[in-house]
Parts: C-alpha cells; structure tokens; sequence
C-alpha cells in the first residue's frame, strides 16, 4: 500500500522534472532567438547590477523611479536631519549623519520594501504592520504621503504601461484591492486603527516587483532615493540657505561639513519650501 | 515508590503572575509562581491599596550571561497590578557573542484591567548581549503604563555602551474576540548594536551622542487617558527647535518676579532642569496609543524628569497608589 504509494508518488516527480526541463529548453531557445541579447551582446557591459537579466521595460521603470524627479514629494521630511543639526551644534557632521541614517532606514524600512516584493500578496498586511512601527509622528505623515503619491503615479500612468504577465497580474489585482481598501478607509474614517495607510515602503517594494525590477535592484533605487532626499534636506538646511537668497555656500571652512560645491548657490531659489513643522 | 505527585511543570527562569478582582474592589494576586533565576516578590495586601504591588527581581541582582527569564502575567477583568524592581536589572557579560541572555514578558490585559510597569533601567555591562521581548494584549477597556529603558553600563567603572548587543522589542495587541484575530497596535523595537560597520562612528558609544540612558513610555487606554494628554499638551509647549529669546535682560529680570502659577513655576523649573541635564524627549500618538521617548546625559536626570512628570500629573498614583512609582522617585 505504503510503496504504491510512494511509487506513484516518485513518478510523478520524474513526470515534473521531465516536463521543467522541456520548458527550460524552450525557454533557453526563445532567448537565443530574441534580438535584445544581440543588442546586449554587442554593447560594453554596464555598472548597473544584473543587467544581464534586464527586459527592456524593466529599465525604463528603473530610471524612472531612480529619477530624483519622481513625484513623491520626498523633499518635505528631513528624516531627523533638522533635529541632529539643532541638538549636535557644533559637531554636526553630514558624512557621520548619512551613515546613521541609512543604517537605520536599512534595517527599519528596506525590510518592509524587499518583503512586499518577495510576497506582494501580503501588501495589506505589511502596509498594517509598517503603520504599527513607525512612532515619528512627522516620519509618518512623509511615509503615508510618498505612499499615496507612489499609488497614484502607479494607478495614472504606470498601470497602462506594465506588460501582461500572469505571476504578475496577481500582484497587479492585489494592488487594485488595496486602493480600494484605502478609498474605503478615506470614507469611512472611524476609530484609530485604519484599514490601510499605504507607506511608502511596501507600496515601493509591491510596484517595483510588478514592474520587473529585481530584488537588489529594488532595494538600490530604494535606498538610494532616501540618500537623495537626505542630501537634498541639507543643502536646504546649510547656512547659505537659511541666511536667504545670496548666501555663500563656502562662508564657514569649520563648521557643518555638508556644504556640498555650489549646491547652495544652485537651490536658493526655493528657501525652506515644504520643510517640517 | 512512585511519587503521587504530578510532574512539575515549573523550569529555570519561569514565572507566572495572576491578578484577581476581590469584593471591595481590592486587586490580589491568584497565581503566583517563579523559579531561579526569576524572583517575584509582594508585600503582604493592606485593605486600602489601589493596585497589587509585585517586585520583579532576579537572584543575584542580576541576569547571568545566557539566563533565560519567561514571565507569563494575566490581569484578569477590573484589576489593578503594579510592577516594580529594586534596582538597576544587571546584565552580566557573555562569554561569547552568541551567549545571548533573554527575557520574555507575556502579557494579557483583560476587559477594564490596568497595569503599571515603571521599572528601574536595565543595566547592560561590558560584554554583555541581551534581548528583550515584552508582548502585551488588551481587551477592551484595558490600560496599560510601560517603562522601558536601558543604560549606558557600569558609568563610574568607565563604561558607555560597552555591550555587545542589546535589542528590546515591545509590542501591543488587541485581544482577538468572536473569531477576529488580534491586531497589532504598536511595536516598538530597539536594535543597539555596540561594534557597527567601519570607520570612527562604528561604536556604539559615538552612535549616541552622550547620552547615557535612553527610554520609552508606552500609554494606552481609558486610565492613562489624562496622563497621555499631559505628556502631549507638554510636548506641544516645548520651545521650539531653533526658538531664541528676543527679551533684553531687563525685560526678563522683570518677568522672572511676576506672579506665576505653581504649574508655570513647575514647568519653568522642569525646562531648565532639561537644559541641564541635556534631556532631550518627543511624543507622538499611534493608532491610540502615545509613546514617549527620551535620553539623558545622566541616569539620575532622566529618573527626576520622568518622576517629575507623573507627579506632577498625578494620575499613575491615583490609579496604582504612591509604590507603583518608587522605581521613579
């Protein structure tokens, strides 16, 4: 009895490996005869990570959400940097400041990012979770609104955009579900747990696996717009900032060392736009 | 002979805690169970005490590299239970980095029952690598008063973060009711991490920037109403960052002899003592709950302010009587 069934069990096993081992061979053939190796072949090889494993619209997502253009709004939260600056006069060092940051965002943040992106159908829950964790009252407020700004650049544009593909049109109904499950939270706002606060993180994590990015990929472009925005908050904090339009970028040798060449002089237009209360 | 005795079901560092409602509205304990290295300890009740006054302490005065302490606490409906301990909670050093010395609380608040745990910092020495979990679920109408902070070390012996790791977790959940799982309402979760990365910032002690104590306060529900309130209204009148006094110094010679409020004269005095102490705080609200961090330079300053404000507010003692907050006086 036992070794009929382990017998149907093993065949059944083999059948499987069998018919994988079709599919990658008629995989492997469908690549050899797809003219993007040719063009990838030919060019030098690029500094970017896994671009090997690059499909062509997966690029064009990654440049765009790598794009320090991207709607997010991301500029109007210093993540603490304002405070550091206030409490560590006169010691304050961007350099040291970046590195604590990054550190922190990496191990308090990035995991919800690469989680979502690992599990997309579990975007609801993350988001929940995130919500739980995140006690900064101003980090929630820049988390909630990044995230709002990712599903909306998600749903108007991107959505039209991504190429059919059935492991990712779960994902893409998952996503579906939960802006309704927001719309639904907006208008029925009642008690103090919300049925969804869409983060930036899971959301980031969930779109960019819909998109195509890899996961390192993913985590790159993730961490590194949090550096832009760390490095965009200080030249909008340095002296030459605060001091108005016509401020000297390099006026104090000694002090802050986040004066960055000429940055100050480049962004005085826009003062202290956006800045937290 | 065979023992007529059941197994016992006690193990090293287990404890287990009840808290019952007697008549007269008099909290007691039910249960109460504990083995080395976990030490629990009550006074004996008087008929006028507010809540059941419980000391949470260890053999030794302190947790050994690679003790284990599990703490199981159920406060059953409308009960009242305070938990205090007698000093800093030691952690010794760890032979070895994966030594890792634990303590779980689990934590079950019932319908309209309260608990207050405003502990004595936890000590962590050189070399030591410690982890905390405190889980706690409540039901409706429960509150619940959490303290949780750690130190630098051994500060007179020169040590400043000296340990190898310490790491405290503390979670809020809502009781699962009529087939609906719990939600989670708060995790709070702490990773130091004494050697970092490379470069000159890698050590702890440069990471934290002299403080010397760092802590959380947790408040949630009905009873902590008023003192969540307080912390917030202080929170929202502290001067804000980058604020200057524009007052010439005869101008505030004269408002300094104005007749102020007692609460003003307080408060005035509690703003200096922040500014001498470096004591630097927030509060913020999260989905019901209000959380309360701060850091001091010295051990001694954060106890005086985080005393300073539950007196002044007064509700802790109301509600838990005046030795629910010996560990902050």
């Amino acid at each position: 009895m036992n070794n009929e069934a382990d017998c149907s069990q093993s065949q059944a096993i083999e059948n499987e490996i069998a018919d994988l081992e079709q599919r990658l061979r008629a995989a492997k053939a469908r690549l050899r005869h797809t003219p993007s190796e040719a063009v990838a072949a030919s060019t030098p090889p690029s500094k970017l990570p896994h671009h090997d494993t690059l499909q062509p619209t997966a690029t064009h997502f990654l440049f765009l959400l790598s794009d320090s253009a991207l709607p997010l709004g991301s500029f109007a939260f210093s993540s603490g940097l304002e405070s550091y600056l206030a409490h560590s006069r006169p010691n304050s060092s961007f350099p040291a400041f970046l590195t604590y940051s990054l550190s922190s965002y990496a191990s308090t943040t990035l995991p919800f990012v690469l989680a979502a992106h690992r599990n997309p159908e579990k975007l609801a829950e993350l988001d929940d979770t995130l919500d739980a964790s995140i006690i900064c009252t101003v980090g929630r407020r820049a988390s909630v609104a990044q995230g709002r700004a990712l599903l909306s650049i998600w749903e108007r544009s991107f959505s039209g955009a991504v190429p059919g593909s059935p492991e990712r049109s779960e994902a893409i109904r998952q996503l579906k579900e939960f802006a309704l499950l927001l719309r639904n939270a907006a208008s029925t706002a009642s008690g103090e747990l919300p049925a969804a606060s869409a983060h930036l993180g899971p959301l980031f994590g969930a779109i960019a696996f819909i998109v195509g990015l890899e996961r390192q990929e993913t985590a790159y472009v993730f961490m590194l717009s949090h550096v832009k925005a760390l490095l965009s908050a200080a030249v909008r904090a340095s002296p030459g900032e605060r001091g108005g339009a016509g401020g000297h970028p390099g006026r104090d040798p000694e002090g802050v060392g986040y004066e960055g060449g000429g940055c100050g002089a480049e962004c005085s237009g826009d003062g202290l736009v956006g800045w937290e209360t | 002979m065979i023992s007529p005795f059941p197994p016992s079901s006690s193990r090293p560092g287990n404890g287990s805690l009840t808290a019952h409602l007697l008549p007269h509205s008099i909290s007691a304990l039910s249960k109460i169970t504990f083995q080395y290295p976990l030490k629990l300890i009550s006074p004996s009740p008087s008929a006028n005490q507010k809540s059941v006054l419980v000391f949470l302490l260890t053999y030794g005065g302190g947790l050994v590299g690679g003790d284990q302490v599990l703490l199981n606490i159920d406060v059953k409906p409308k009960a009242r239970l305070s938990i205090v301990t007698q000093g800093h909670t030691k952690v010794f050093k760890s032979t070895s980095r994966d030594i890792v010395t634990r303590q779980r609380l689990d934590v079950s608040i019932e319908m309209g029952a309260a608990l207050c745990l405003l502990p004595d910092p936890v000590q962590p020495f050189e070399g030591s690598v410690y982890e905390q979990l405190q889980k706690f679920t409540l039901a409706g109408g429960a509150s619940i008063c959490l303290l949780d902070w750690v130190s630098a070390g051994r500060t007179a012996r020169g040590e400043n973060w000296d340990f190898h790791a310490w790491s405290g977790r503390n979670e809020l959940w809502t009781a699962s009711a009529k087939g609906e799982a719990g939600r989670m309402l708060l995790r709070d979760n702490i990773f130091l991490d004494g050697n970092l990365g490379s470069g000159k910032e890698r050590l702890l002690k440069h990471r934290m920037q002299n403080m010397s104590i760092y802590g959380t306060l947790i408040l949630n529900g009905p009873l902590m109403e008023s003192l969540a309130a307080f912390f917030m209204s202080e929170f929202s009148g502290l001067p804000r960052i980058g604020a200057r006094d524009f007052r010439s110094q005869a101008n505030v010679d004269i408002d300094s002899e104005m007749k102020i409020s007692r609460q003003e004269s307080w408060r005035r005095d509690r703003l200096q003592l922040e500014k001498d102490d470096g004591l630097l705080w927030s509060a913020a609200k999260v989905r019901g709950c209000t959380v309360i961090k701060f850091g001091s330079r010295t051990v001694e300053g954060a106890r005086v302010w985080i005393g300073s404000m539950l007196k002044e507010e007064g509700s802790i003692s109301e509600h838990f009587g005046e030795e629910a907050t010996m560990c902050v006086r």
